[in-house]
């Protein structure tokens, strides 16, 4: 239905029905006599005003139900002033139809137009009809010759909605469906019926010009009368001429451009031209050939790759220059605005930490655009003028002398891009490609070339690092390149100019380092990348601040980051990039997260925490490396973190049965869980994975070893090792003090050692006493001494070294290969069913012999209180003590360490039974010596190998980070277990003490 | 109790504030607070926040129902609905004069706030002040008021109690009372 009202008074209402479906477009004819409408339901109709009857209908378009479905909007246009022919836009082409007869007198069409034909409409002198279509093609025809006049293509693509012409002619307004408004300028369509290319005059006062091309064109055009293949070498002719012209009209379009950013939009259609960067002024300056190759009709567009503008030097933490409210920095440190209005051109200095400073308030006379601020000064700088050289001014508010500002002209013709402030030093980039570094006492020092235009800059403490453009970038990438100085002690280039890696088609948004000097970067994607210096100075995605935002014009302000805490530091905006000034805006903070693969499952999670916090854990060993103080707490704390991690990771791969993946985690972890991950294993039964978990607790000791002595072969020299710890022992005999310093024990290990490679039997012996010796150092805590006496007193005064040390040999010998049977003989006394798993456990056995560390009081003791528990366990190792060595410690040994797998099984029971007992303390202790025992056995089955000694000072925090992890285990394993533990451990100092 | 003393458990509420200090984790009986960083918001007791906002050290950040758009939504729906509607926090009005008398430079539109908060709370008591009429007119035994926060039952409480003792009084004066006397008299 279409209604009709006149408007003066809506006196009058004329109603023509006959649409079944809305009415997508109606016109009027200029004289006022018809009406033609088209609708969804695929008819265009002309109506009769007067009568209100329909003069004709014809089905031209596609049924659809809604506007909004509609293929097309179909703008009808009736040819101005006599109105003789009405175009109608069908699919692609435009239907012209004669007024009267209502017939269709021809149809223009264009090869290029590809896309449905969105809107029709008549130049004022009714001789050029231009096409708007779907997809941004804007099309003109010469209506007499039916020929295409000039097209054009919306440089984003959008589909144009609607088309109006300048009544002079040689202007189109158009908008497109997006909501932008373009101006389509410098129509050479005025003259006559000539088809030449027109060339296509982007913006600006463009009549005069118009005026003599159409002129002459009109010459030419009109002695050449329509033949298409003359018209063609004509315009090949023209093109030359066009193409200066249109040249020399870029030049100036460029120009008028780069001074007024804002008019960014009007003339932005460009002739022929597929792809546009998003910038428009980067066209303005790439198009030049492409244009001209394009403005001749009917050449093909140019759609190769497009260089991208270069984006311009920006401070990170800034916002955009023209805003008359902006925030010129901010920073960990503070706050930079900046106003620029009518009343006011000032500069406000806000420190979060009002103890750096207060506030400032300064007028910005000089027009600073860029600034940086650090608890030592402000660095502002001005661009050049006319008259006015680029000025470099520096608040150096902490100087003690009263003069606190400074101030430095940059030589003629060259403006400061960007700069920024380190600790003691001041760095700005130039149009020069000069990097000039200053004191931040205004003291000039080194200077040198950028590899090429600055984009960003930003400095912490000693380091520097200097983003700019590397080449063209082409499609929308940028193309950057990042250099990362230090300066300070020694002067070096950490990175030399890599590629910056960024998203697809997007530009650096900020740059700068975390609070813990790690460099960080944000593109406009919104992708955090931080540098990963344990990986040759790669950059790790480490946040995606575009996940958060709910809307997708949301962005996050990114202000700073901290590694420790994680934190991403930003300023949410609704709706922007970046904040105004006006509400204050708030700091949220973001957590980081790597980009792994499924994180929702339980492994992808901890997968990503394990890395996370490795990546962010890389800056203490830079700090420290640097010089720097570094938080050991916070570091002991990450490392905890990171076995725990790796722990429970390498628990959950047990449960699913991934004994491969274990074993590939087991190689992360540090050699102390690995002995936690076999007793692991080996309780839940996997001796396989043991064994081989085993194998690397071996290749750790070995490396550690290594790092240590790197001449003397693994083997050996844990051998001569335990050979040491052996003759240790008699030395610690002596020293029965609780509290051997692990140094003088390595010193002794070591000299024993030497003294012992001479003789095979001490080395024989010396396996063995590794064995014993391991337990005792982990047992560290000087509470093994009086056991550790013991032992030794059994097996070295009991028997001659030699007889004990062959038979011990023996021992040892199986234990290389059949250690498992001991392992399991112990083991087994805990773990029955497990025969072969327990290597660790076989060394516990022979520890405890020498009684190590808790093992001999709490063995002792709480053996013998319990040893009735410990007999059926006893009974157990007897077969395999037959094999076993040394009768005497192997004895005491076994029981001690049945009693010990018994407690592990019968844990419960015994729990249960402690209570009872008048002696639980006593045997809580000696559970948790069992347990420590377990692991200082690992320790000391690992150790054999080692035989080291140096480890012995390592010990105490191994016991903690056991602790630690057994606790984890627990979680997984034994619940009652880890109540258990610290009790234990208390008691094993008490113990020591004692 | 004295709405003063409402007012005191109102400042065990948390608000945000921006502290312009450094100041590690202060361990204090009613929890830990912080640690502070200059610029990072930090969740704090009103009590606190307005200390530090006395001596300079700090921006409060109004807490997010205190916001122009809501409140009036908030006073809209509550002037439509007949019975309480859930106040935007427990202790709205002693937050909104603590932090309007203290720190109305960090709230944006603070006037308009504080008259937003002003007619929601008439109305609430002006609904209160008509159900405590209707129960006493139709001698309910009992009643249920949802939604009220502290401050609104402390308004009416020393009143309602008070007239409904006398009430009480006065109506069993009638019959024992009564008869009392005329046993007195005799």
């Amino acid at each position: 239905m279409v209604k009709v009202v006149e408007v003066s008074d809506s006196s009058q209402q004329k109603t023509l029905r006959g649409h079944e479906a809305p009415v997508l477009s109606v016109t009027f004819d200029p004289k006022d006599e018809y009406l033609a409408s088209s609708s969804c339901d695929g008819s265009v109709v002309v109506w009769n005003i007067e009568d209100q009857t329909r003069v004709t209908s014809w089905p031209l378009l596609q049924k659809t139900n809604d506007v909004s479905n509609a293929a097309s909007l179909c703008r009808l246009a009736f040819q101005p002033a006599a109105g003789k022919l009405l175009a109608v836009p069908v699919e692609t082409r435009v239907h012209l139809y004669e007024r009267g007869s209502w017939d269709q007198v021809g149809s223009l069409s264009d090869e290029l137009l590809t896309q449905p034909v969105n809107v029709a409409a008549w130049s004022p002198c009714g001789r050029f009809l231009a096409a708007g279509a779907v997809g941004g093609l804007l099309t003109i025809w010469d209506v007499n010759s039916r020929l295409v006049v000039e097209r054009q293509k919306h440089e984003k693509g959008f589909t144009v909605c609607s088309l109006a012409w300048h009544p002079s002619g040689s202007q189109i307004a158009y908008t497109d469906t997006e909501g932008c408004l373009g101006l389509l300028d410098g129509l050479g369509t005025s003259g006559t019926g000539s088809t030449t290319a027109p060339a296509a005059k982007p913006a600006k006062g463009y009549d005069d010009l118009f005026d003599e091309d159409d002129d002459r064109l009109m010459d030419e055009g009109l002695s050449d009368a329509n033949s298409p293949v003359k018209k063609a070498a004509v315009a090949e002719d023209e093109d030359d001429d066009d193409f200066l012209i249109a040249s020399t009209g870029r030049v100036r379009n460029r120009g008028a451009i780069l001074d007024d950013e804002n008019s960014l939009d009007t003339g932005s259609l460009k002739l022929g031209q597929d792809k546009f960067g998003e910038d428009d002024d980067d066209d303005a300056g790439s198009s030049v050939a492409p244009a001209a190759a394009a403005a001749a009709p009917l050449r093909p567009v140019y759609d190769g790759p497009v260089p991208t503008p270069p984006q311009k030097a920006f401070q990170p933490g800034s916002t955009p220059a023209h805003l008359t409210h902006r925030f010129m920095m901010w920073n960990s440190v503070g706050i930079v605005r900046g106003y620029n209005d009518e009343q006011d051109n000032a500069i406000d200095v806000e420190f979060h930490d009002t103890a750096v400073h207060h506030a400032m308030h300064l007028t910005n006379s000089l027009g600073h655009t860029m600034a940086d601020l650090s608890q030592e000064a402000v660095l502002l700088a001005c661009p050049s003028t006319d008259d006015l050289a680029s000025k470099l001014q520096c608040l150096h508010f902490s100087s003690w002398d009263t003069n606190k500002e400074w101030m430095v002209d940059l030589p003629q013709g060259e403006d400061v891009k960007a700069l920024c402030l380190g600790q003691g030093w001041a760095a700005v980039a130039t149009s020069a490609l000069l990097l000039r570094l200053f004191s931040v006492g205004g003291v000039q020092r080194e200077i040198c070339s950028l590899p090429g235009p600055v984009v960003c800059m930003a400095g912490h403490g000693e380091q520097l690092l200097v983003v700019y453009h590397r080449a063209t970038g082409f499609d929308g990438e940028q193309a950057l390149g990042v250099q990362l100085l230090q300066f300070g002690r020694r002067k070096r280039q950490l990175m030399s100019g890599e590629p910056l890696p960024l998203s697809p088609k997007s530009y650096l948004c900020w740059a700068g380092f975390t609070a813990e000097g790690t460099a960080c970067y944000v593109d406009s994607n919104g992708l955090v990348r931080m540098l990963n210096r344990a990986l040759g100075n790669t950059w790790t995605p480490v946040c995606n601040t575009r996940e958060t935002c709910k809307s997708k014009s949301d962005h996050y302000w990114v202000v700073g980051a901290h590694e420790n805490p994680q934190q991403l530091r930003c300023i949410p905006c609704k709706g922007s990039r970046y904040p105004p000034t006006l509400p204050r805006p708030a700091v949220a903070i973001l957590p980081f997260k790597l980009p792994l693969c499924q994180t929702s499952t339980e492994k992808g999670q901890m997968e990503e925490q394990y890395w996370r916090s490795v990546l962010f854990h890389n800056h203490f060993s830079f700090l420290s490396s640097s010089g720097y103080e570094v938080d050991e707490a916070a570091q002991t704390q990450s490392d905890k973190e990171q076995q725990e991690l790796l722990m429970k990771m390498f628990a959950l791969s047990c449960k699913l049965e991934r004994e491969f993946r274990c074993v590939e985690l087991a190689e992360l972890m540090t050699q102390n869980v690995v002995t936690l991950a076999i007793r692991y294993a080996s309780r839940s039964r996997r001796m396989n994975l043991a064994q081989r978990l085993n194998e690397i607790a071996l290749e750790k000791s070995t490396q550690l070893q290594e790092d240590e002595e790197p001449e003397e072969e693994p083997e050996f020299s844990s051998d001569r090792r335990t050979s040491g710890y052996r003759q240790t022992e008699p030395y610690n005999t002596r020293q029965n003090d609780e509290q051997q310093e692990e140094d003088e024990e390595e010193c002794e290990e070591e000299e024993d050692g030497r003294e012992m490679e001479t003789e095979e039997t001490k080395r024989r012996l010396n396996p063995f006493a590794k064995e014993s010796g391991l337990p005792a150092k982990p047992s560290l805590t000087p509470v093994g001494r009086v056991g550790r006496s013991n032992p030794f007193k059994v097996a070295d005064s009991g028997k001659p070294t030699s007889s004990s040390g062959q038979a011990r040999v023996s021992n040892i010998l199986d234990n290389m290969r059949s250690s498992r049977k001991l392992a399991p003989l112990s083991g087994s006394a805990g773990k029955p069913s497990k025969g072969p798993v327990l290597k660790p456990l076989a060394p516990r056995t022979k520890a405890k012999a020498q009684s190590t560390l808790l093992q001999i009081s709490s063995n002792k003791t709480a053996n013998k209180k319990t040893l009735e528990a410990a007999e059926p366990a006893a009974d157990l190792q007897k077969q395999p003590d037959t094999a076993a060595p040394p009768a005497e410690n192997t004895e005491n040994k076994r029981p001690k360490t049945g009693f010990q797998l018994w407690l592990d099984e019968n844990r419960k029971i015994i729990i249960a039974d402690n209570p009872d007992l008048d002696e639980t303390d006593v045997i809580k202790e000696a559970m948790g010596r069992f347990r420590t025992l377990s692991a200082d056995e690992r320790l000391l089955w690992t150790e054999r190998a080692k035989g080291q000694s140096g480890e012995t000072a390592d010990v105490k925090k191994r016991k903690r980070a056991e602790n630690e992890a057994v606790e984890s285990d627990e979680s997984n394993a034994r619940k009652k277990m880890s109540s258990l533990d610290p009790s234990s451990k208390l008691s094993a100092f008490a113990f020591s003490k004692n | 109790m004295d709405p003063s003393e409402v007012e005191f458990l109102a400042e065990k509420e948390f608000v945000k504030i921006i502290p312009n200090f450094s100041l590690d984790k202060i361990y204090l009986i009613g929890g830990d607070l912080g640690p502070f960083n200059p610029g990072l918001s930090a969740d704090v007791p009103v009590w606190l926040a307005l200390n530090l906002k006395q001596r300079q050290k700090c921006r409060i950040l109004p807490p997010e129902w205190m916001d122009v758009e809501k409140l009036e939504e908030m006073r809209e729906l509550e002037r439509k609905e007949d019975a309480f509607t859930p106040a935007p926090s427990p202790y709205y009005m002693e937050l909104t004069k603590l932090l309007l008398n203290h720190a109305s430079d960090n709230i944006p539109k603070a006037d308009e706030i504080r008259t937003l908060v002003k007619d929601i709370w008439d109305t609430r008591v002006a609904k209160l002040r008509l159900s405590a009429d209707s129960f006493i007119r139709q001698q309910e035994a009992h009643a249920q008021l949802d939604n009220l926060t502290l401050m609104e039952i402390n308004t009416i409480r020393e009143f309602l109690l008070g007239s409904l003792n006398c009430m009480y009084k006065l109506r069993s004066n009638l019959q024992p009372g009564a008869t009392k006397g005329q046993f007195g008299d005799y």
